[in-house]
């Protein structure tokens, strides 16, 4: 007894209102369950007042033991039939349990116009079409030109169906993509939410993309065929419900993508369609090595990104040094947050001469999603040295004579040093060509040709003119040693001195000697063997003597001219007679 | 008064001589201790004493050479050439070494015929030596003509006859050659890229057509100048414009 008060006391009570259908035609029917799992009294159904009660109320009692628990439950049942189209409540039934009232919920009903097949078991196709869904979830609907994404293609199965076989009826073409299957092994069975109920699913396909072409760009859709399995309601000897099995075609509803264009503004001249995060290196194998030995270049781009669908910036190379065709390389993974890896150009490089040769900095640039915005990346300049080698100036002639001595080969194109003298010049130099000098140099010349001729001319006429050449001669002797005297002409005593000392001055020229002692014999021997003349010899001796008489005697203006003028005739016959 | 001042005035010129000669030796010091980039900054100042000569140049483009400076190594080599054609060290160190940094390969279009002889004979002297030329000419042919003029033998007579003619031919030679060479370097205004890289366009502005690239070191003819821009021709006859920024005449002294 008191076991039994326990379990009455912990077997809750339950009582509800079940409906066959929420959603009906209007020519169609619905039954209506009150459920209880404890007898009750007093059972009220609610007012049925938009329907017309069909049959009923039908009242069934199920009573089992399970592992010594008793499991009970009584059933009201109603078939109604709808009297109009439209949304009603069914309003709560109410029952009296063990001297408690309970009460069930409202129910809403939808009224729909009139169907074909009213009250037909639904068919397997629709139960199919409502159980399975093709999903195809893309994870960016406006990317960027170039900007990688993924379509994922989900096959939402409800717990109730199964799928028993599938088959790709059409792969989806991506036109204007770049696009890399994924590869997916086996197929997993998850579980998810789908519209906000539960379901099974399965990952079929996974796809990167990545859009070559801007504006709205289509994905075509993935058609499946499928055989579902779908309850029919019946069940086999067994009490299991009998599948039937549809085939059905699901698809997974095409998509436009709308690809927008990367920024005009601000567009490197350099930029090739690189979009991502990138690094970018320029490597070599060495910077110093000999002539005719070989180097690599590497230019090598890595990182996340669309690697596979840009060019590598080309290696300059001063035109010196021997280039082979660069050797690409691709390291690429893809998955599902798009490519990585690296990809890279090898060349082979070969100096052939000696000297430096610089491998100017080479600059890339691409879009970095992250900022959205341009970046470069610029490598520094690398210098290849090359120490031994010929020179490019001279072709090389090697002489291979082998020899036991070691020649000494002066190594005449080496880079030369500088140069420690220097000789200056103005920078602002005036070009002598076209200079007044220059007209002045190259014509003046012509006008000496009849200046010439002219003087020639005129000393022509005055060598033939004898007695007027003498007069000029002594002019020009008496210029030349009595210019001092013709000075002092007047004043008596530096007159003569003058006098004196240029007559002395002429016969030490004349004569060729150095003394001071000039005596009357000495002269007069000297001239005498210089064959001039006595009466000559004698006129010359008597001046000397006036000019020692002078100084003491008083004497006039016209004595001094007198002697001067003998004293230039003298010097002039001397100068004519003396051999 | 004026004595003194010539007396002074040569006392400056002189200092001022030796001033860039210790200049000189003090850059060519930094050089051979390494020191590039100071040697570059004395010797530019010796150029900025309004002095200049083809060893300083040929210094400066070697200094250049050691620091990997393409364009300038190469532009003061050319210049040192300008000023002597002839030394080899300059033809050594430039064809030899600065030339091989360079990228672009041009090919030349050769000169033949007529034209490369007289081009080759006009080039053979500055404008200078010719007129100089000229005016030894003119002389010689004055002298032997007062001579053959003057002299009573026939016999020589003859000779300085033959000789003031050969003379006054020379003369006109020289004097036309001169007239052709200004005609030649009036025409020629080389120019060194300086530029990494500059783009060569078909018309005088930013928006036409790229027609070829250029790097640094190459050698152009400029041809004509209008607004910021060069019209350039190569050693293979191709033409195109160049913004003035990107190029430096060799001419500029």
């Amino acid at each position: 007894m008191l076991l039994f008060t326990l379990t009455s006391v912990s077997a809750q009570v339950k009582f509800e209102a079940k409906v066959s259908k929420k959603k009906l035609g209007v020519n169609e029917r619905l039954r209506i369950d009150f459920e209880m799992n404890k007898d009750g009294d007093n059972f009220v159904p609610p007012n049925f007042k938009d329907f017309t009660v069909v049959g009923g109320p039908n009242t069934s009692v199920s009573n089992s033991w399970v592992n010594g628990k008793r499991t009970y439950s009584k059933t009201y049942s109603y078939f109604l039939a709808p009297k109009k189209r439209g949304t009603f409540t069914i309003k709560q039934a109410t029952i009296e349990i063990e001297g408690e009232i309970y009460k069930t919920f409202p129910v809403t009903i939808n009224v729909t116009a009139a169907v074909d097949r009213p009250n037909a078991p639904p068919e397997a196709s629709d139960i199919a079409a409502e159980n399975i869904h093709l999903v195809a979830e893309v994870s960016k609907t406006n990317p960027y030109l170039n900007e990688g994404f993924t379509v994922v293609y989900k096959l939402y199965v409800s717990p109730e169906t199964g799928v028993s076989n599938w088959r790709e009826k059409d792969n989806p073409r991506y036109n204007d993509f770049w696009s890399q299957n994924i590869e997916i092994k086996g197929l997993n069975i998850q579980k998810g939410l789908y519209k906000g109920e539960e379901y099974r699913y399965v990952v079929l396909r996974k796809t990167v993309l990545y859009p070559q072409k801007t504006g709205k760009l289509k994905i075509e859709p993935l058609v499946l065929d499928i055989t579902v399995e779908v309850p029919t309601g019946r069940a086999d000897i067994f009490g299991r419900q009998i599948m039937t099995k549809v085939p059905k075609t699901v698809t997974a509803g095409s998509r436009t993508i709308n690809v927008k264009a990367l920024p005009e503004q601000e567009k490197p001249a350099d930029f090739k369609g690189a979009v991502g995060d990138f690094n970018f290196k320029l490597t070599t194998s060495k910077t110093q090595l000999n002539a005719t030995e070989s180097l690599q270049a590497k230019i090598e781009v890595s990182g996340k990104g669309n690697l596979k669908l840009f060019e590598l910036p080309k290696l300059n190379t001063p035109s010196s040094l021997e280039v082979y065709e660069p050797e690409h390389k691709e390291n690429v993974r893809t998955n599902l947050s798009g490519m990585q890896g690296s990809i890279s150009d090898t060349y082979t490089i070969v100096p052939q001469f000696r000297g430096k040769y610089p491998i100017p900095s080479i600059s890339f640039s691409y879009f970095d999603l992250a900022t959205e915005s341009y970046k470069r990346i610029t490598t520094d300049e690398v210098v290849i040295d090359v120490l031994e080698g010929p020179t490019a100036a001279t072709a090389t002639t090697e002489n291979n004579t082998p020899s036991t001595k070691q020649t000494v080969r002066p190594n005449t194109n080496s880079f030369a040093f500088i140069k420690t003298n220097s000789n200056w010049k103005n920078i602002k130099s005036e070009p002598f060509f076209k200079s007044s000098g220059f007209w002045a140099l190259l014509l003046l010349p012509f006008l000496a040709i009849p200046l010439a001729i002219v003087v020639r001319n005129q000393r022509d006429k005055r060598s033939a003119d004898v007695q007027g050449n003498r007069i000029r001669k002594a002019d020009r002797l008496a210029k030349k040693y009595l210019s001092e005297a013709k000075k002092n002409l007047g004043q008596k005593e530096t007159f003569y001195e003058s006098l004196e000392r240029a007559l002395h001055n002429y016969l030490k020229a004349k004569l060729n000697i150095e003394t001071s002692d000039f005596n009357k014999e000495r002269i007069d021997g000297l001239l005498n063997e210089r064959q001039v003349q006595q009466p000559v010899i004698s006129d010359f001796i008597s001046i000397l003597e006036n000019c020692e008489l002078a100084r003491y005697t008083p004497i006039t203006q016209v004595t001094m001219e007198n002697d001067y003028e003998k004293a230039a005739k003298t010097i002039s016959l001397i100068d004519k007679q003396m051999r | 008064m004026k004595g003194t001042l010539k007396i002074i005035f040569c006392f400056f010129s002189l200092l001022g001589l030796s001033q860039n000669d210790t200049i000189f030796e003090e850059a060519n010091a930094l050089y051979n201790d390494g020191k590039f980039a100071e040697a570059i900054d004395k010797y530019e100042s010796i150029l900025e004493s309004g002095e200049h000569s083809a060893e300083l140049y040929y210094n400066l483009g070697n200094a250049n050479y050691k620091l990997n400076n393409i364009a300038p190594s190469i532009y003061y080599y050319e210049k040192a050439l300008l000023l002597n054609p002839m030394d080899e060290d300059i033809k050594n160190n430039l064809t030899g070494y600065a030339e091989n940094m360079t990228i672009d390969a041009i090919d030349k279009v050769p000169q033949v015929g007529f034209s490369r002889i007289i081009n080759n004979l006009v080039n053979t002297y500055s404008a200078d030596m010719w007129s100089k030329l000229a005016i030894g000419g003119v002389l010689l042919f004055v002298i032997l003509f007062l001579m053959y003029h003057f002299s009573y033998a026939s016999s020589r007579k003859r000779i300085a006859f033959i000789f003031s003619v050969l003379g006054l031919l020379l003369a006109f030679f020289s004097v036309a050659m001169a007239f052709q060479k200004q005609h030649l370097d009036e025409k020629d205004n080389p120019a060194i890229v300086f530029a990494q890289e500059a783009r060569v366009r078909s018309e005088a502005n930013r928006s036409s057509d790229e027609v070829f690239r250029l790097h640094e070191g190459t050698k152009v003819q400029v041809l004509e100048n209008y607004e910021d821009w060069y019209k350039i021709q190569l050693a293979d006859n191709s033409t195109g414009w160049i913004p003035n920024s990107d190029i430096k005449l060799l001419m500029t002294f």
